[in-house]
């Protein structure tokens, strides 16, 4: 594999083909688990783990899979993953488990795992479709990272469960509804998709 | 179309979803058995502590001094099919009944609530509340598991309704969460329910 077409791969879906601000996908998850910051990065590392090997599962058996039920084949592999990250959260993290309940299972219908198996791993080998879902899992997580943690501040006055405004602050509640998350997420996508036009521009 | 594809086009498939099928369940199955004893541990550890917290009992969160103190001071009353009806929980050093606590399921928004409840020996007010397993929106109806929601349950006497959050509440009122208010409903029921049921069940077996 030369490094050059990783890299590649690597930062698109950091930046200029990203999951959740250029192709929209996962949005469910995204205004659903991002008011605690805890909760995201436990989600995060759930969806960074199954891309990345639901990617390289299905790249390996790209060449023998009847294309006609390749979409079974995929929603197996996938759920199977999620699965295990389910078990493995209930027997080492009870706690995460708990708060995260439901979401977790509904990693398996995350769109950005299937749409990355779909558009990218069916058509490139294991090593950098595993790169690809690492990558499209990194640039789903830093999103909603920024998304939680401005939104646990403003809603909760707390950073990590920690209180860390005063007394003087008065707590958004908006911010930890669905609402909040829906405002949160635009002025994400205004603010990176403004400056990404604004260097086109400039280049031109 | 070519005959010998009748094969390839029709069976094959069948046969490499089969083998897929059977691989990664497989798999699933091996992690699973690995994890279950302590998956169940872990459940049964939950279990006491929130029996013990629903009692009203200030705990630790080591796990051998949830144990111990289960151990020492909580009875588990079985019914005539086995399963448990309640928990008695005695005094400190005593062997006095102190207080009493039921594990109750309820409907949620999303799925079953299920939580202890705990009452004092005369079942006339509650000790305590403590969430078993909840599926609510995190963030919303998952505030009903934060520490302060739980904990205004104590000492309040039933039938209970509830106030707006931040408001004041009287000894029949806790206070809703915002923008949760059918989760809300939903304890409020749960803990009424949860008393009746304590009453029908604890006087019978009183007696």
């Amino acid at each position: 594999m030369n490094n050059f077409k990783a890299k590649k791969v690597l930062l698109e879906d950091l930046g200029k083909n990203n999951p959740v601000f250029i192709q929209v996908l996962g949005i469910c998850s995204t205004l659903a688990v991002t008011n605690v910051l805890r909760n995201t990065v436990v989600m995060s590392a759930g969806l960074i783990f199954v891309t990345a090997l639901s990617n390289l599962t299905v790249s390996l058996v790209r060449n023998v899979m009847p294309s006609r039920i390749r979409m079974m084949v995929e929603t197996l592999i996938i759920a199977c993953y999620v699965i295990i990250v389910d078990i493995v959260l209930k027997a080492y993290m009870p706690e995460v488990s708990r708060q995260l309940g439901p979401y977790v299972g509904l990693i398996i219908t995350n769109c950005i795992i299937m749409g990355r198996a779909e558009a990218f791993a069916l058509s490139n080998p294991p090593g950098l479709s595993f790169i690809d879902g690492v990558a499209s899992g990194i640039g789903y997580s830093y999103v909603l990272l920024v998304i939680a943690f401005i939104r646990e501040l403003m809603g909760s006055g707390s950073v990590w469960g920690h209180h860390v405004l005063g007394d003087w602050w008065t707590n958004w509640s908006i911010m930890v509804m669905a609402p909040g998350a829906f405002f949160m997420l635009a002025v994400f996508i205004w603010i990176v998709k403004g400056m990404m036009f604004r260097r086109q521009e400039g280049s031109s | 179309m070519k005959k010998g594809s009748f094969a390839k086009k029709r069976i094959y498939p069948v046969i490499f979803m089969l083998i897929v099928t059977v691989a990664f369940i497989s798999v699933t199955t091996v992690v699973y058995t690995f994890t279950k004893d302590t998956i169940k541990l872990n459940e049964t550890l939950r279990l006491k502590q929130a029996v013990l917290s629903a009692a009203g009992v200030r705990l630790s969160k080591d796990p051998a001094k949830i144990e111990k103190t289960f151990d020492e001071r909580v009875d588990e009353v079985t019914g005539r099919d086995g399963k448990v009806r309640y928990y008695a929980i005695r005094g400190e050093g005593t062997s006095e009944i102190e207080s009493y606590v039921v594990i109750r399921t309820g409907a949620g928004l999303w799925g079953e609530i299920t939580a202890g409840v705990g009452f004092d020996s005369a079942l006339e007010t509650f000790r305590g509340l403590e969430i078993i397993d909840q599926n609510e929106t995190p963030g919303l109806g998952g505030r009903i598991d934060e520490a302060w929601f739980k904990e205004q349950f104590a000492g309040k006497r039933p039938p209970l309704s509830h106030v707006p959050e931040g408001d004041k509440a009287s000894e029949h009122q806790f206070q809703a969460i915002t923008g949760a208010t059918y989760s809300t409903e939903a304890i409020q029921k749960l803990v009424n329910d949860a008393l009746e049921y304590a009453r029908a069940e604890i006087k019978v077996g009183n007696e």
